[in-house]
């Protein structure tokens, strides 16, 4: 299939929305996406139609609903390359799915001693719940140093990874230098000194062909929001070999096996890491979500990005004082940008941008530990879809060039 | 857009508060964890009336333009005078129509005020 971003934009209705006066351009999509009609459509027909709670209902409604539930269950594993469906745990976002693997699964695998091995450009999300972790177990938080532009080099992995570590975390994508992390590399080494990988995919799954298998990690994470889907659904999947062990962390109806007064066994997996009814109508989201960039395919998207980033990249370093984040190379990042413009706040080139109709984000992006690392109190980022133009990008480019002027 | 007017703009690039005191008899560090703005006040006080203000730091223009004024605005009023400055009195002073996320950046000022103000209080029964 060709990719027409002119007939892709059609599907988004907010596209249409003009921000005073002035078309909407929207680059913030490293904090969330925008909806295709289909995914909206979907949650709707759900509601209309199908709506029940799902599982051990005999009625129709429910009956239909549990089949869309799980439908998007096996769209999902399919979508990661996973084994098999059991393998994806639906959760309420990539924290919750980061939330479970830490304290359902690695406060029982760590010991004290161990080390947990992770980037100081990890999100919040992929940071605090390991402090936690190191905090109960008596591991140890230790951090890959990135080069000057971002990037993890081979000799670094080499020197970091050693048999005291027992777990890697680490992004796919940083949701600030925009680095795409060679995981499958770290995954390999990670297993020759008997380490597990945990993957942040927040940033990575949305944008880029992802197979688990052949990335070679043992869990990974994304949210469907970063994806075209509702907001409130994450996915956790686990090599179902690391998923027998794992605890639930939630309890209470679904998850459940037998209940006595006294005691509880729990379900079969997945079942018994999704208590109480979930999010069945962002999951069927979900499902048209994946539907549809696979309609698009992923290796387009990839591809369109991929432009916009190159051209983006050339067209900003052209700004006198404008500092890009991460990789400076086109082809090391994924599609998105942070940067910082001499003697103007963040927060003052956001707003205006926002008076010429563009939407990006400013501050720290989850990510403290790395803006103190660069020095710096806070960033702008810009971030692309499939749906974004290279027209629009000039207009960001515009809009930073206007903001020196106003603002210098 | 109404942020950017002329004379805000003038008070943005030229705020004759920012910078620091010799001397402070109090100086505190106040954080807006959400965006990484970052202000330092120094507030010099004799019986009980400020004398001098001043304020630095990486921070915006909202911020910036706030703390100018809130500073301007309580040098030669007493301790209880100041003490009684609300958020809602600080943003008409500002008198910019902010957005929710901004008014964290206009009223980062006057968080640390009350903050100096305890410090300083602190400081006097501990003496």
């Amino acid at each position: 299939m060709s990719f027409d971003v002119n007939k892709i934009r059609q599907d988004f209705p907010i596209l249409n929305r003009k921000i005073d006066g002035k078309p909407l351009i929207y680059l913030d999509n490293a904090a969330t996406s925008q909806k295709p009609q289909a995914v909206i459509d979907a949650i709707v027909a759900y509601y209309q139609t199908h709506n029940a709670n799902i599982h051990r209902g005999i009625h129709t409604l429910s009956e239909e609903a549990t089949q869309l539930y799980e439908n998007t269950r096996k769209k999902t594993a399919d979508f990661l390359g996973a084994r098999k469906p059991e393998e994806t745990i639906f959760t309420s976002g990539a924290t919750a799915a980061l939330n479970l693997v830490a304290f359902g699964w690695a406060v029982n695998y760590l010991e004290e001693g161990d080390i947990i091995l992770t980037a100081l450009s990890e999100h919040h999300s992929n940071l605090i719940p390991w402090q936690n972790v190191a905090e109960r177990t008596g591991a140890k938080l230790a951090f890959f140093a990135l080069t000057e532009n971002g990037e993890l080099t081979e000799e670094e992995l080499k020197t970091k990874i050693t048999e005291h570590v027992k777990l890697i975390v680490i992004a796919h994508i940083s949701n600030v230098l925009g680095t795409i992390f060679p995981v499958k590399r770290i995954c390999e080494l990670a297993h020759a000194v008997g380490a597990k990988v945990v993957v942040d995919g927040a940033q990575a799954a949305p944008h880029m062909r992802v197979n688990v298998q052949s990335l070679g990690c043992d869990f990974y994470a994304f949210s469907a929001h970063k994806m075209l889907g509702p907001t409130g659904v994450g996915v956790l999947w686990g090599k179902m070999e690391l998923l027998e062990p794992m605890e639930p962390t939630v309890f209470g109806g679904g998850m459940i096996d037998t209940v006595s007064p006294n005691c509880a066994t729990w379900a079969e997996i997945p079942y018994r890491f999704e208590a109480g009814t979930p999010n069945i109508a962002g999951v069927v989201g979900l499902g048209a979500a994946i539907d549809y960039v696979q309609t698009i395919g992923m290796q387009n998207i990839e591809h369109h990005e991929q432009e916009l980033t190159a051209h983006t990249l050339r067209q900003l370093t052209t700004i006198e004082g404008l500092r890009i984040l991460g990789p400076k190379k086109a082809q090391a990042r994924a599609g998105l940008v942070a940067f910082t413009v001499r003697g103007i706040h963040p927060h003052d080139i956001s707003a205006v941008l926002n008076s010429a109709g563009i939407a990006v984000r400013s501050g720290h992006h989850c990510t403290m530990p790395l803006h103190k690392e660069l020095e710096i109190p806070a960033s702008t980022r810009a971030s692309w879809y499939l749906y974004n133009t290279k027209e629009e990008l000039d207009k960001l480019v515009e809009a930073i060039n206007e903001a020196k002027k106003i603002l210098r | 857009m109404d942020i950017y007017r002329e004379e805000l703009l003038e008070l943005y690039k030229n705020p004759h508060n920012k910078g620091a005191i010799k001397d402070p008899t109090v100086s505190v560090d106040e954080k807006n964890p959400y965006c990484g703005d970052e202000i330092e006040l120094q507030l010099k006080i004799e019986k009980d009336v400020i004398t001098e203000a001043k304020f630095d730091g990486p921070a915006c223009m909202i911020s910036v333009i706030s703390s100018q004024m809130l500073t301007e605005h309580i040098v030669g009023k007493s301790l209880d005078e100041v003490r009684s400055i609300t958020k809602k009195d600080l943003l008409a002073m500002v008198n910019i129509n902010l957005s929710t996320s901004r008014v964290q950046c206009a009223t980062l000022v006057l968080k640390a005020l009350t903050k100096a103000l305890e410090e300083y209080e602190q400081d006097s029964k501990d003496r």
